[in-house]
């Protein structure tokens, strides 16, 4: 497997606060990598750390193969979407923009064409002389997105990229970044679990600055992949019974419409299977539960991918919600 | 430290960005308008005694010589220019001790402050005063576009946008070079007012050597407004709040010439203190020797370039 990120044991510690703590793992070429802890457990940090912004108190990280306290050398192969970054209020956006691709080498004119089928991934090209004081929230957002796929980067950093845009402008941006997966290694932090299952391969948990897991998606969620299952009809205790002693199914639990147990209306099945066994095929064992399901005359109407990130991640952070810490990362 | 292409290019367009933005954000308009508010009401104190006297002298249907103008001009100025240079004991001595007569016919008075004699005597006493006071007040001012060179960029963080683009050293030069610039085409346009007004209004100088004074003069307060843009680079570099960063850049500025007039009274060598920045030197930027203006000149970029070489160190290796 080749390297795009190599981080080893980095530490940062804002006085009383140690923000990463000997945090360490390698982010494969052409992965699309998420970074997911609670609020305060290192995220902003790491990724600072990893562009330079702050300077790690030990350990360091190289990216495509250079020390980034060099970075310099990465010029133009490494950009980020900063969290919280403000830009020049009263300069219009094309000029800023232009401005950023002048400095890797281009033409005035060059770069303004470069802006303008850039603004165009995120929908902003009519905005490109407008001030960028005049823009809503979500726009300087999608603004910041369009900063850092500007040019054509190896390596792109992206702290938050979709809070606090709409469903259809972060649908939007994952396909986008799915799409730039041929050509770069993208690193996505995110507190949307649900997101960062659906478009990472590869994950990292931080938690208070310690890295708990970083491993492929599929590794990490293997032991416990959920998945939401929506039935022609209600399954019997008997039924789930058998179900459950079904090689590779860990468990199947009814799910209200209202999501609290069975209390509501039942909206469907939540199941859980284990794939961590040598030998699993998760294919077969999908298998064999459909199979069984037919034979006692039930049909599935709906099978799709559920919560397993999140339950994972709730084991692994000793039940901490990925936003439901204060805020420690102000420093950062 | 070889310099690439790149670099040069980077100045160039981080130094032409930033003296853009100074205008678009406002605090380059302010300094302009300060730097010119300063800088004519001083010109305005100055011409306007001159401008009335000759009104007076025409309305009573006398005829002033120029000779009579300068002469009330140079007795009217030199008080406050040998303040400026510091030497009003000095002459005052000279003119109340009996002195040897002179083989060459000057006065005691001359012979002992020949500099104040250069400025009111050899050329346009006008503008030598207007230089003084500029060269004595410039260094306020010019804070009010020099504070947020970093501050306000690294407190809200739009400055991360441009590190993984250039070097730090190369934002950190380019935004310094186009603040000079930005204060030499200011200081360019108000030495440009004032030598045309002067020559448009007052008629008693020579418009060669009027404008032979203002280039020079325009040339001081571009090289003295270095040093002190150079501190205000390197105040900016280290706090990230803009309001403190131009509080603390105008304590600096004032503090060390309060510091060092207020000090020598109590303790004599306090006075020195003034050798922190360019208080001591600069008004030898208008000194009749050119040893003396060249060595005021090399102090003032010797200052600057300390200053920016600290303010590069700690901008470089801070977190941002």
């Amino acid at each position: 497997m080749e390297t795009a990120i190599s981080i080893k044991g980095v530490s940062k510690r804002f006085g009383r606060i140690q923000a990463l703590d000997t945090v360490g793992f390698d982010v494969p070429l052409r992965s699309i990598f998420g970074l997911v802890g609670p609020n305060g457990a290192g995220k902003t940090t790491l990724f600072s750390v990893m562009a330079n912004f702050l300077k790690a108190d030990g350990g360091q990280v190289e990216v495509l193969g250079i020390d980034t306290r060099r970075i310099g050398e990465l010029r133009g192969r490494l950009t980020i979407f900063p969290q919280d970054a403000q830009f020049q209020r009263n300069v219009p956006i094309l000029d800023q923009l232009a401005f950023f691709r002048r400095l890797d080498g281009r033409t005035r004119q060059q770069a303004e064409q470069e802006v303008i089928e850039t603004l165009q991934l995120v929908g902003l090209e009519a905005m490109a002389k407008r001030r960028v004081g005049t823009l809503s929230h979500g726009m300087i957002k999608r603004l910041g997105i369009a900063q850092a796929f500007l040019g054509h980067p190896e390596v792109i950093l992206l702290d938050e990229p979709t809070a606090g845009l709409d469903p259809a402008n972060a649908r939007q941006l994952r396909d986008l970044v799915k799409r730039l997966q041929e050509r770069a290694t993208i690193m996505v932090s995110s507190h949307n679990l649900a997101e960062v299952q659906e478009l990472c391969d590869h994950l990292a948990i931080l938690h208070q600055g310690k890295l708990i897991r970083a491993d492929a998606m599929d590794k990490i969620t293997q032991s416990g992949r959920e998945y939401d299952l929506v039935l022609s009809r209600p399954l019997q205790e008997r039924e789930v019974k058998q179900l459950r002693r079904l090689a590779g199914v860990r468990d199947i639990q009814a799910v209200a419409a209202n999501g609290a147990g069975t209390a509501g209306e039942l909206a469907g099945y939540r199941v859980t299977f284990d794939f961590s066994a040598d030998h699993a095929d998760p294919d077969v064992i999908r298998g064999a539960l459909f199979r069984s399901l037919l034979d006692a005359g039930i049909s599935p109407r709906q099978f799709g991918e559920g919560r397993s990130l999140e339950a994972r991640f709730l084991e692994m952070t000793g039940g901490v919600q990925a936003g439901g810490i204060a805020d420690q990362e102000g420093t950062s | 430290m070889l310099v690439g292409s790149h670099t040069w290019r980077h100045l160039r367009l981080i130094s032409a960005n930033w003296a853009g933005s100074a205008v678009r954000s406002g605090s380059g308009l302010v300094f302009l308008l300060i730097a010119l508010v300063f800088g004519l009401s001083v010109a305005h104190l100055v011409l306007s005694p001159v401008e009335m006297l000759m009104r007076q002298e025409r309305s009573q249907g006398r005829q002033v010589s120029r000779a009579e103008v300068v002469e009330r001009i140079v007795e009217a100025g030199r008080p406050v220019v040998r303040w400026s240079l510091g030497v009003k004991t000095e002459v005052q001595e000279a003119e109340t001790s009996p002195a040897a007569p002179d083989p060459f016919g000057r006065s005691a008075a001359v012979r002992r402050d020949p500099w104040s004699s250069f400025l009111l005597d050899e050329r346009p006493a006008l503008l030598s005063v207007i230089f003084l006071i500029l060269l004595f007040g410039m260094p306020f001012v010019i804070s009010f576009l020099a504070f947020n060179q970093f501050s306000g960029d690294v407190q809200s963080r739009g400055l991360r946008y441009l590190l993984l683009r250039t070097e730090r050293g190369n934002i950190y030069w380019g935004r310094f070079l186009g603040t000079a610039l930005f204060s030499t085409a200011v200081m360019a346009i108000l030495i440009g007012t004032i030598a045309l007004y002067a020559g448009a209004k007052i008629h008693i100088y020579s418009a060669g050597a009027m404008a032979l004074w203002s280039v020079h003069g325009f040339a001081a307060l571009a090289v003295l407004m270095l040093p002190y843009l150079a501190v205000c680079t390197w105040v900016s570099a280290m706090i990230d709040a803009p309001f403190a960063s131009l509080v603390v850049a105008k304590l600096v500025i004032a503090g060390v010439l309060v510091f060092a007039l207020v000090g020598k009274l109590a303790w004599g060598p306090a006075v020195y203190f003034k050798y922190a920045l360019p208080w001591g030197v600069q008004n030898h930027l208008l000194h009749p020797e050119w040893s003396h203006v060249l060595g005021a000149v090399a102090a003032c970029l010797g200052y600057a370039g300390v200053f920016l070489m600290l303010g590069h160190r700690h901008f470089v290796r801070r977190d941002l």
